[in-house]
């Protein structure tokens, strides 16, 4: 009997995650620094870290429709900034992304790895008119380390960038730069170069940015659909190599993405961090609005 | 098993103007509670109001009747709710100027 929960998904030959939200958030969590100086206080950085919009299950319900529930029940994980921004070029503010992360290690002998969803993205409806420039920009990514490197490899969809629509794809791959330059030109940050590039590495107005490539002829329309309080799910297929620490594709609705030019970043292994394998999902918003991206399900396999 | 959610809405949140918490969807809970830690960084003894509001969509919102006692100086205190709906979120007011508190607060939510 086909399973048809699973059937819109296309998994690699074991299932590591099957995350259907109305199951509760699956072990999907709020990403934070570490609380482990005085006081429970963390290392300053120019990226205040603690502020990102909470994560929370939705039933994605707006002012006149009602609810729309999730794509296959009633609960989406419902990732929300807060209402404010900075321009693109400069540090994202506190609370302009929100970040959900699950926490796993490694079981298997190093093979490919994919990262699945089911998804939709919309701004709060709290004024008139039609809000889709106030999304900056989404994104998934699998921050990995083994005994040779940390390897942050991830895609996101620039959506609009101080207000004008891209509407391209990205792939985390760290420009030659420095640490200092990665952390906005600050000396002494916590984050090296090519670790966290959601919100490390400089930023440049035409949607160019030091952790990122843009993926050659990507701009493509996601059906952001024609008012506000509309959401449709959209698929993502992201898949990486992990033996060869390699990309491979990209699946946006029925466009794949040869991937195959690129490779994330080595950077020496953390403390404490080997076998790790963090999915993660993140939105962040163009101007002073929450944004929000609705995660029907996700899928994490690898073979 | 039961749902159960802790989310942190507010984490040191510096406010010395009128606010409101991060809008929580809890649709999926039939009973939380607002925890609430202040710390008061101004010398005046201006208190920190806060009462409970919920909403039809996360943008518009009433007050659903609960309040915190006024709180003042370095304070915990909490505040349960029930049968709220879809959302829920804490409003702030500090009626007297120069007021300032830095507040954590949590959303503890149960199905």
């Amino acid at each position: 009997m086909i399973d048809y929960r699973l059937a819109k998904f296309q998994p690699l030959k074991h299932l590591v995650c099957y995350d259907d939200f109305d199951r509760g958030l699956c072990g999907w969590t709020n990403l934070m620094p570490n609380y482990t100086l005085d006081n429970f206080g963390v290392r300053k950085s120019i990226v205040e870290k603690t502020q990102w919009g909470p994560i929370m299950l939705s039933t994605a319900t707006f002012r006149f429709p009602g609810t729309h529930g999730s794509m296959d029940g009633l609960y989406s994980l419902k990732l929300a900034t807060r209402p404010v921004a900075n321009r693109y070029e400069e540090p994202p503010a506190p609370g302009s992304m929100s970040h959900a992360i699950k926490r796993l290690t490694t079981h298997r002998k190093p093979g490919r790895l994919q990262f699945e969803m089911w998804y939709a993205y919309t701004t709060e409806q709290d004024r008139s008119g039609l809000s889709e420039n106030d999304i900056r920009a989404f994104g998934v990514s699998f921050d990995t380390q083994n005994a040779q490197a940390r390897n942050f490899a991830g895609v996101r969809y620039v959506n609009s960038v101080n207000g004008e629509l891209k509407k391209q794809w990205q792939v985390m791959q760290a420009g030659e730069v420095s640490d200092a330059d990665w952390a906005y030109g600050t000396d002494g940050d916590w984050c090296k170069r090519g670790v966290d590039p959601m919100w490390y590495g400089r930023r440049y107005p035409d949607g160019e940015a030091d952790g990122y490539r843009f993926i050659p002829d990507s701009r493509q329309e996601l059906c952001y659909n024609e008012s506000d309080d509309k959401i449709n799910w959209l698929y993502l297929r992201f898949t990486y190599d992990l033996e060869s620490r390699r990309y491979v594709e990209l699946q946006s609705r029925d466009r794949v993405f040869d991937l195959s030019a690129f490779a994330p970043t080595d950077v020496r292994p953390y403390a404490r961090i080997e076998g790790l394998l963090n999915p993660v999902i993140w939105v962040e918003n163009d101007s002073n609005r929450r944004v929000f991206l609705f995660v029907d399900s996700v899928v994490i396999s690898v073979d | 098993m039961r749902h159960f959610q802790t989310s942190t809405v507010e984490q040191r949140r510096v406010v010395d103007t009128d606010f409101a918490t991060h809008p929580l969807e809890v649709a999926w809970a039939s009973e939380a509670i607002f925890f609430v830690d202040a710390e008061q960084l101004d010398e005046g003894g201006g208190p920190l109001l806060l009462k409970v509001q919920l909403s039809v969509d996360g943008v518009n919102w009433l007050d659903e009747g609960t309040a915190f006692e006024p709180l003042r100086g370095n304070v915990s205190a909490f505040r349960r709710v029930s049968h709220f709906g879809g959302w829920l979120r804490l409003e702030g007011s500090l009626p007297e100027r120069g007021s300032a508190y830095r507040v954590t607060i949590h959303l503890v939510a149960k199905a």
